[in-house]
C-alpha cells in the first residue's frame, strides 16, 4: 500500500471517528440499553420452543395466504421456495449454520481447554 | 480503540471457568462498551438503517456473550463482528427474500392498482435531518462510497479501516484467509480512491 493510499485510509478512519463521535443521545441509550441486555440475556437461559411458537405462527398464515389468494397466473405457488420460507422466519444466522467448519474448530478449541465457552 | 488488535499471534492463557466471574463480566461489559459505537456505523454502512443496525448489533452481543463470553477476550472483537458480519449478510438475504415475496403479493393485486410500494417507502437511510448535519461532507461521500463497493470489500475495508482490526483478526472475523482478506482490501481502497478522487488525496 502506497502513501497515497494509507493517506486515504487515514482520512477514512478520521472521517468514521468524527461520525462515531456524532452519534445522537438516543442512539448512544439504545446501545447502552442492549448493551444492558445482553450482558442480563447471559443469567437468563432461553427457552427453546418458545422461540419457534412466533415463526410457527407466521408460517402457518403464510401458507393459508398462499393456497387462498388467487396469484398471477405466470407464478407457480407451490415451487415458491421453501427455502424462501425459511429464510424470512428463522432466527438463526444462516451464515453461522453454512459455517460448520469454523464450528468444529471451535469445538476442537474448546476439548483442549475445559470446554466452557459460556 | 485505534490500536490494531492482533488476535491469535496473542497466547491466551487464560482458560474459561464453568462460571463466569465478576471480572469477566466487567470485561465482556468494557469491551461491549469500546466497541458498540463504531460496531453500530459499521452495521448502518452495511444495511443503510439505524434501527435494523442497532437490532444487529444488538444481537451480535448477545450471542458473543451467551457463546463466547468465557473465551480469552483477546479473541471477542474478531469473533464480535464475525458475528455481527453474519448478521449483515442474513439481513441482505433476507430483504432480498422479502422484496421477492413483495412482488409476488404486488402482482397478485390488482392491474388497475398503482399504488408504488417502492416510492411510498420511507427512506431507507432513516436520518433526520439533525443527524445529516452532524456527518460531514466528506463522511457522507467515503460512506456512499463504501456502500457501492463489492460485500466482501466493504466488509474487509470498514474491518481492517474503521475497526483496526489486523490482518489475521480480519481473516477470523470475515471467515476467510489472510490472502483473501488483503485481496479485498486492497481492491477496495483503489476503487475508493477512484471514486473519491481529488477531494481525498
Amino acid at each position: 500500500m502506497n502513501k497515497t493510499d494509507e493517506q486515504l485510509a487515514q482520512q477514512a478512519k478520521e472521517a468514521f471517528d468524527r461520525s462515531v463521535d456524532g452519534l445522537d443521545a438516543a442512539t448512544l441509550s439504545r446501545l447502552n440499553r442492549g448493551r444492558q441486555a445482553a450482558l442480563g440475556a447471559a443469567e437468563n437461559p432461553r427457552r427453546e420452543w418458545l422461540r419457534w411458537m412466533p415463526a410457527t405462527g407466521v408460517a402457518a398464515a403464510v401458507l393459508v395466504l398462499m393456497f387462498t389468494l388467487d396469484g398471477p397466473g405466470d407464478i407457480d405457488v407451490i415451487s415458491a421456495p421453501a427455502t424462501d420460507l425459511e429464510i424470512l422466519l428463522s432466527e438463526e444466522s444462516i451464515e453461522m449454520l453454512e459455517e460448520l467448519e469454523f464450528y468444529s474448530w471451535l469445538d476442537a478449541e474448546d476439548l483442549e481447554g475445559d470446554g466452557d465457552l459460556g | 480503540m485505534t490500536a490494531e488488535v492482533s488476535v491469535f499471534a496473542v497466547s491466551c492463557t487464560a482458560k474459561p471457568t464453568g462460571a463466569r466471574t465478576l471480572q469477566k463480566e466487567r470485561q465482556l461489559g468494557q469491551f461491549l462498551a469500546e466497541v458498540e459505537r463504531r460496531a453500530l456505523r459499521i452495521a448502518e454502512i452495511g444495511v443503510r438503517d439505524r434501527d435494523d443496525a442497532l437490532d444487529l448489533v444488538q444481537d451480535a452481543m448477545i450471542k458473543l456473550v451467551r457463546n463466547y463470553g468465557g473465551r480469552c477476550k483477546d479473541e471477542w472483537a474478531p469473533l464480535f463482528y464475525r458475528i455481527l458480519q453474519n448478521g449483515v449478510r442474513d439481513w441482505h438475504r433476507r430483504q432480498a427474500v422479502r422484496n421477492r415475496v413483495m412482488v409476488w403479493f404486488q402482482k397478485a393485486k390488482s392491474d388497475d392498482n398503482d399504488y408504488d410500494v417502492i416510492a411510498a417507502a420511507p427512506d431507507p437511510i432513516g436520518r433526520s435531518p439533525d443527524e445529516e448535519l452532524q456527518n460531514s461532507e466528506a463522511m457522507q461521500d467515503m460512506e456512499t462510497a463504501v456502500q457501492q463497493l463489492p460485500r466482501r470489500q466493504q466488509e474487509a475495508f470498514m474491518l481492517r479501516t474503521f475497526e483496526g482490526l489486523d490482518v489475521a483478526g480480519t481473516a477470523v472475523a470475515m471467515g476467510c484467509s489472510e490472502g483473501s482478506v488483503k485481496t479485498h482490501y486492497s481492491r477496495a481502497i483503489h476503487t475508493l480512491r477512484d471514486k473519491l478522487g481529488e477531494h481525498w488525496q
